[in-house]
């Protein structure tokens, strides 16, 4: 609980560093800020582009959904690779709660990603896909649980490319696999309903808690299926414990971070 | 009151070795810790008190820990053994300008770097025209201060520093950076502290700061205190000990040897060899050379050192306007002295001969030759320079 009142009492300096993190990424860039909403709108008319041709077997929005979930987790955890072990300056010489360095850049890509989304939204309602139910109201849970899983994660990643610079190597071949295990370029369905992969399988991939919160962003925003009770359980248990975990190892380490860097 | 109680203090360090950037160096350092890594203490039986009010000055040789020291007070590290008590706000000049980033402009870095050393929003607000006057930088303060001087930004780092308004202030080197005029402004800002009531500790390898604004000062060596006693006596055990060891100038000789300065004799200018000369006199050096293969544009260079390590005069065929178009074989160099105004005392001659954009060093010789000066006014320093006190 001391991590939560360390992290209350510095709620400004988090503040100034969310918005450092957001201004230095489109620093001396003519357009600015204004990347943040441009990035996703172009990335939806290449893939709208790109599936139009390709006769790809998902719609554009539904695709879409899967992409921006996928890359606020990556986003997350490459920038937390330098979030400690980038500022040795600041660890050495100024006493603060580390834990604010890796929290300052998730929440510096929710941001960006509450915008992407906003420019979905936009996308999907010209597409005619967005899905105007009740299920519209459990999206900031979602999102909220991704965010925990992804704090769970970039501690987790922050903490060990201290001690280990091949984190960032390590980091970007887990994800790379990570990518196609998970159902971001398909739906769940394609491993659910596919009777060439053995039920034990199925079970194993949907404890990756990205397959049940791809599969609750698309329900909720395109009205795809539902995710299975196994995969929904996973979704929310799963970054709770990585959090935990990543919580209490963090603080560990902590306080050594100094002498490593 | 105490505002600072040390207690036993140790800190270990487990020594890395360099390049843990790559896989197999990370491997390499996996298999080293499981034979056991090299451990040393950077500080051992660390023990002393500080007043509530009180100046502490912290001095002695490089790696002798007092930034280590100063890194445990202001929490950034973690003692091994023994225990601190900080009694109070504590602010740190350690690294003036740490937080900035180079790419943010000065007044952003205004905000962000106080927000990091604890300012709220508000204080920084009321606070940020001050900063800026202080630091001197009204017409600079919207540009990124990865454009900045060194002393601009050091000017900054410490204007945001000295707003945070501490009870305890840790000030690691922080004159050591900046021109003359922002000296005088940090010590003027100390002794305001110091009025305030503040309690600080300062490193500092200036040791007529350190003594006027030290109420005590703690000597550090190779991490143990050896003393901590009134300023004037500290400092002065500090001198004898770091002269001792400042003076092992360092002789060596080295160079590809293509070409080499093959003998070097120290005359009068009348043929007499000389191995110590008056002050005042003159001295005529002789220098040998010899060239394996013909060597274009060579350039042939000195330097005097004092006993202390002190550079007393260098220079070479181009700076002094002697170009040498080419040598081979053997042959030898004049270079003479008018008179050398040196005050008493064992100087060292160092000789070389390089290339003119000084990538290759043919030869060079460190400190290889030693004479003595001999100066009937015993003045401190290096150079004998005339002077005459009379009362107008």
């Amino acid at each position: 609980m001391s991590a939560f009142s360390d992290v209350f009492d510095k709620r400004e300096m988090l503040a100034t560093l969310v918005a450092r993190n957001l201004k230095i990424r489109y620093q001396g860039s003519a357009l600015g800020f204004a990347w943040t909403l441009l990035n996703p709108l172009f990335m939806m008319l290449i893939y709208w582009i790109f599936i139009k041709f390709m006769k790809f077997p998902m719609s554009i929005p539904g695709l879409l959904t899967g992409i921006l979930a996928w890359q606020f987790l990556t986003m997350c955890c490459n920038d937390s690779i330098s979030a400690v072990a980038g500022h040795p300056n600041l660890v050495k010489k100024i006493y603060f709660p580390r834990i604010i360095l890796p929290l300052s850049t998730v929440l510096a890509n929710l941001v960006n990603y509450l915008l992407s989304l906003l420019v979905l939204f936009g996308f999907a309602l010209l597409a005619g896909k967005l899905a105007w139910g009740p299920g519209l109201a459990l999206l900031p849970l979602v999102v909220a649980i991704e965010l925990v899983f992804c704090l769970g994660l970039a501690l987790l990643v922050s903490c060990s490319s201290v001690y280990f610079r091949d984190t960032e190597h390590i980091v970007g071949v887990l994800l790379m696999a990570w990518f196609f295990m998970s159902p971001v370029i398909y739906s769940l369905d394609f491993i659910t309903a596919n009777s060439r992969i053995p039920p034990w399988a199925v079970r194993l991939y949907v404890v990756n808690p990205m397959a049940g919160l791809i599969t609750l962003y698309r329900a909720i925003i395109v009205g795809g299926p539902y995710p299975g009770v196994i995969a929904l359980v996973a979704a929310v248990v799963v970054p709770v414990v990585v959090l935990a975990a990543g919580v209490s190892i963090f603080r560990k380490y902590e306080p050594d971070f100094a002498d490593e860097l | 009151m105490k505002s600072i109680e040390v207690n036993g203090v140790g800190k270990k360090f487990t020594l890395k070795h360099a390049g843990r950037n790559t896989l197999k160096a990370s491997a390499m350092s996996i298999l080293r810790w499981r034979k056991g890594r090299e451990e040393f203490w950077a500080l051992k039986d660390i023990s002393f008190t500080a007043e509530s009010g009180s100046t502490i000055g912290i001095i002695g040789a490089n790696g002798a820990g007092k930034s280590t020291l100063l890194g445990i007070l202001a929490r950034t590290m973690r003692p091994t053994e023994g225990s601190v008590a900080v009694r109070g706000r504590v602010s740190s000049l350690l690294e003036l300008g740490a937080g900035f980033h180079p790419d943010l402009t000065g007044a952003e870095n205004i905000r962000l770097n106080g927000s990091i050393l604890g300012l709220t929003r508000r204080e920084i607000r009321e606070k940020f025209d001050q900063i800026v006057r202080f630091a001197e930088l009204e017409q600079f303060i919207d540009i990124p201060v990865k454009h900045y001087s060194s002393g601009m930004y050091v000017r900054l780092g410490f204007a945001v520093a000295v707003e945070v308004n501490p009870d305890i202030l840790l000030i690691d080197e922080v004159m050591a950076v900046g021109d003359e005029t922002f000296k005088k402004k940090c010590l003027e800002k100390i002794a305001q502290f110091k009025t305030e009531g503040k309690t600080m500790l300062i490193v500092s390898h200036d040791l007529d700061t350190i003594t006027e604004v030290s109420d005590r000062v703690l000597l550090l060596d190779q991490g143990r205190v050896v003393r901590v006693g009134e300023p004037g006596q500290v400092v002065d055990q500090y001198k004898s000990l770091g002269f001792q060891k400042a003076g092992a100038v360092v002789i060596r000789e080295w160079g590809t040897k293509e070409a080499v300065v093959s003998a070097v004799r120290f005359t009068d200018g009348k043929g007499g060899a000389v191995e110590r000369i008056a002050s005042g006199g003159p001295l005529v050096v002789e220098i040998d050379y010899r060239a394996g293969k013909r060597i274009e544009d060579p350039v042939f260079g000195f330097g005097i050192t004092k006993s202390d390590g002190t550079l007393c005069c260098g220079s070479n065929t181009i700076i002094d306007a002697f170009p040498v178009d080419a040598i081979e074989g053997e042959g030898t160099l004049r270079l003479s002295f008018g008179m050398l105004p040196l005050l008493q005392g064992k100087y060292y001659f160092s000789f070389s001969l390089h290339t003119r954009d000084h990538r290759t060093s043919y030869h060079r010789m460190d400190n290889w030759f030693s004479l003595w000066v001999d100066c009937p006014r015993k003045a401190e320093g290096v150079a004998n320079i005339a002077s005459r006190w009379e009362r107008k």
